[in-house]
């Protein structure tokens, strides 16, 4: 998975952002680089969040935003982005702070579940998610995937 | 117990409520717990919660459901396996004792 980001093109490092808003734009653009979404998605994505909360922050430090199949969507995909500083959801929930996006896009169920299959393991691991925060280049995220391997459940 | 029936809920139904999915299926199991889960978006789960006996979801999201007859159960965490062991153990295995 984290090789494929990198062979793909499909992730970004960032200092930080003072609005989600541009946390997920900015997620959200090597997907539109490649034409795999639409603005439409991002919008969509921000919409959704407006409307019900930060429900797309789904542990500590990790988000994973995404709307509805289709809308907008032209391919099957993940893409990743790190921030060093947090960016804030929840002005009063810290809890609600991510450094870790995982943009999901999907027209194809089957590939879909095998992404977020692929990264819910990966990121149950707290240990992992410790070293991915680590992770300051594209030739660092590159290995990230052997680095799983190696720990084990 | 008789088969639980369960939603596991989110925003749009295909990001948030297939890894609760995933992850109850694995506490199901551990736990010896005979249940069938279904996942949807928010609204959907709102409109059919009464025909169910369990809705998951992210904690941001239990307020969206008000009253029904159904047990909410909202995940801080959706990828900790040991938060939805506690919450499944006290809310649905202690509570139905």
């Amino acid at each position: 998975m984290f090789k494929e980001f990198v062979e793909k093109k499909r992730y970004s490092f960032h200092e930080g952002f003072d609005d989600w808003r541009d946390a997920i734009k900015a997620a959200c653009a090597p997907l539109i680089a490649d034409g795999t979404c639409e603005q439409l998605y991002v919008n969509e994505i921000i919409k959704k969040v407006e409307e019900l909360g930060p429900y797309i922050v789904i542990a500590p430090n990790i988000c994973i935003p995404h709307a509805q199949e289709g809308l907008g969507v032209h391919d099957t995909a993940i893409c990743f982005m790190k921030t060093e500083k947090p960016v804030h959801f929840d002005p009063n929930d810290p809890e609600k702070d991510a450094r870790l996006f995982f943009v999901l896009a999907s027209v194809n169920n089957a590939v879909h579940m095998e992404n977020l299959m692929a990264m819910s393991e990966a990121c149950s691991n707290e240990d992992f998610v410790a070293k991915l925060l680590e992770v300051k280049t594209p030739e660092e995220l590159a290995t990230m995937d052997k680095v799983r391997e190696e720990m084990g459940d | 117990m008789a088969k639980l029936k369960v939603i596991a809920a989110c925003g749009s139904g295909m990001g948030s409520s297939q890894i609760i999915k995933m992850k109850l299926e694995k506490v199901f199991k551990k736990l010896g717990l005979d249940a069938e889960i279904y996942h949807t978006n928010v609204g959907d789960a709102k409109s059919q919660a009464n025909n169910y006996d369990v809705v998951f979801c992210s904690e941001s999201l239990v307020s969206t459901f008000g009253k029904t007859t159904a047990t909410v159960i909202g995940l801080k965490n959706l990828l900790s396996e040991q938060e939805m062991t506690t919450k499944v153990q006290e809310k649905i295995i202690d509570a139905n004792k």
